[in-house]
């Protein structure tokens, strides 16, 4: 056997051995990802059986793909969890992008220090907030006491009312019981989700903005164009593929809605959540309702279309981007 | 280019772009005005609605410049649920910090490993990191798992372990190692240090920004974090603030779906509207007078995760 260079064929028990306090530190994040990802991912066995808890998760009896059969096949609050989660999602990317991306260009044409700092910092701040508290103070916004007689048919209030009902009233519309009625609250979570990630979003377009060449705007300026048209024909056409790039992602997640913020603004609504479940709130209270194995199953075909659809999307943006995937 | 040939087509051509351009200015001013109040305004009506006295509000509806000003529904709210609050309060800071300095030490080990080019398996690691941000065993195994197999029901541990190492946060990290030049560990090691000094006396000196925006960026998610509670929380000494205010609001929220029984509903006593108010104060308060300082170290995080090496 021919000897090859030491540098270039060294084992794996070598390199262990060498880098031994480089890989120690790996140790206690690598047990951390094996803890709470990959042993659960053991518990997909539960998908396959009709979960009980007192026989454990290896110990209940198999039933083979009778849980999927069971949600694939014509069960309407699944099938209505899908919609909606495509519907908001795709509403959310959609207006996602387009807000950001607006603030992102109309901020480049702000000069003033002041006023912009002061923008930037308003626009930041529902970042920080958690869905629970912007649940709480959507409340006060949408909060309704008013009921109407029943003979005379006048309205009378019999408490605080929100701005919205206010702003309603004021023009001389019927009120709305917010919290009663499901048809507006496709519409408040989407715009909820647009607004609190706008700020956000638009400082990764300012980012790339910033990175964008000087020059190009100069010799625009002088060939006499216009700051519209400097955006039109510049600023745009160059945003293209953070765009591309970033749409790509939304689509690999298509299939997950953001359980966070429909549990933490609809709270335990019953009426309302209704109309906003999303495949992983659907989740959540089918393992009450329908049992481990079921939702399991249901978490399951999420994943594993989310799976695909990533490596999709992945594959889509090396051929746009290069060679330069998502991740 | 110069401006020599200036004809008087071109002149007008200019006169009309310089008019476009202040519009253009106008708008965009407009439209970053205004969504920067609509980001605002919720907040600033959140803390004078908490300042108001209640029967203002029930005849006046919720008003951004209230009448009267009073500290009565913080002094209420701690006279009656204090030591709720303050418990809670307690919860949220010890996991918080407890949290935070976990998740820097286990984060920047790894960041710092595989951000060297003599690590041979890095590639492989960061793998194993990123995998489990494409594909997850889903909510329940993760659940099942956590619950029966680990012992996390009511317990605090439940609210500390499975968020402490976030795979974004450790790139983020990485990135910023990466930054540092080689030549700095090349010197320390002829120095005879090894990996843990440089790591230690190195890496993390050098690194004050970054391991700030990171840190930072754990605290505030320990720090908003209910969803562990809402799985694994029962005990009410264990609540953490956001879970608190969390089970205020959803009560709330369910009542007036109408859809609970109005027996039921009678005996629910439901908080006033300045009292939840107060709470969303008092739960984000923290944030509201750090905002300024820490501000500015999230922006930069987020220009980093956002630029690819």
């Amino acid at each position: 056997m021919q000897q090859t260079p030491k540098v270039t064929k060294r084992g794996f028990v070598w390199e262990m051995k060498h880098n031994r306090s480089l890989y120690l530190m790996c140790v206690p994040a690598l047990l951390l990802l094996l803890a709470f990802a990959y042993i659960p991912m053991g518990g997909i066995y539960m998908a396959f059986t009709n979960f009980s808890a007192k026989d454990g998760i290896f110990g209940s009896p198999y039933v083979g793909f009778q849980n999927f059969s069971y949600f694939l096949s014509g069960n309407p609050y699944f099938w209505k969890a899908v919609g909606n989660t495509l519907i908001i999602n795709f509403w959310g990317l959609v207006l996602g992008t387009i807000l950001p991306i607006t603030i992102a260009i109309c901020m480049n044409e702000v000069k003033n220090g002041v006023f912009k700092k002061v923008s930037q910092s308003a626009m930041f701040f529902p970042y920080f907030l958690s869905w629970v508290v912007v649940g709480a103070i959507l409340y006060g916004f949408l909060t309704s006491n008013f009921r109407v007689d029943r003979k005379t048919g006048e309205l009378i209030i019999t408490g605080a009312n929100g701005i919205a009902n206010r702003v309603l009233m004021s023009v001389g519309a019927t009120p709305v019981r917010w919290y009663a009625e499901a048809k507006h609250w496709k519409t408040i979570i989407i715009l909820l989700d647009v607004w609190k990630w706008a700020g956000y979003n638009s400082i990764i377009y300012m980012a790339a903005m910033a990175g964008f060449d000087g020059s190009l705007y100069e010799a625009a300026t002088i060939d006499g164009a216009s700051r519209f048209q400097q955006i039109r024909y510049l600023t745009i056409p160059m945003l293209k593929p953070n765009v591309v790039i970033l749409t790509l992602m939304c689509i690999g997640r298509i299939f997950f809605g953001d359980m966070g913020m429909i549990w933490g603004v609809v709270g335990q609504n019953p009426t309302v959540l209704d109309e906003v479940t999303v495949i992983d709130t659907y989740v959540y209270t089918s393992m009450r309702t329908m049992g481990f194995g079921f939702s399991t199953a249901i978490g399951l075909c999420q994943s594993v279309m989310g799976l695909i659809l990533i490596v999709l999307a992945n594959t889509a943006a090396k051929k746009i981007n290069d060679g330069e995937g998502l991740f | 280019m110069s401006m020599t040939a200036n004809t008087p087509r071109r002149h007008s051509n200019h006169i009309k772009h310089t008019r476009n351009d202040r519009c253009a200015k106008i708008i965009a001013y407009l439209i970053v005005g205004l969504f920067g109040l609509i980001c605002l305004y919720p907040l600033l009506l959140t803390v004078t609605v908490s300042l108001t006295p209640e029967d203002v509000i029930n005849k006046d509806g919720f008003r951004l410049i209230p009448r009267t000003l009073t500290l009565d529904t913080y002094t209420y709210i701690f006279a009656h649920s204090g030591a709720r609050i303050l418990k809670s309060y307690g919860v949220t800071i010890l996991v918080t910090v407890v949290g935070t300095l976990g998740s820097m030490l286990v984060t920047c080990m790894i960041a710092y490993a595989i951000s060297l080019r003599e690590m041979k398996y890095r590639n492989v690691i960061a793998f194993i990191c990123n995998f489990t941000s494409i594909f997850s065993a889903g909510l329940i195994p993760w659940y099942v798992v956590c619950a029966n197999w680990y012992g996390l029901r009511n317990n605090i541990l439940a609210l500390i372990l499975p968020p402490l190492f976030a795979v974004w946060n450790m790139f983020l990290m990485r990135t910023y190692f990466k930054a540092i030049s080689p030549s700095l560990y090349d010197a320390a090691k002829i120095d005879g240090a090894g990996h843990w000094t440089i790591f230690f006396r190195i890496a993390l000196p050098l690194s004050v920004t970054a391991l700030l925006t990171v840190g930072l960026m754990y605290a505030l998610s320990y720090w908003n974090d209910w969803w562990h509670a809402l799985m694994f929380i029962d005990d009410r000494d264990l609540y953490p603030l956001q879970f608190y205010l969390y089970s205020i609001v959803s009560n709330v929220n369910a009542v007036s779906s109408g859809r609970v029984p109005s027996g039921a509903a009678a005996n629910i006593r439901l908080p006033a509207e300045t009292v939840k108010m107060a709470v969303t104060i008092i739960t984000i308060g923290p944030i509201l007078f750090g905002y300024p300082f820490i501000q500015r170290y999230f922006v930069k995080g987020i220009m980093t995760g956002a630029v690819k090496e």
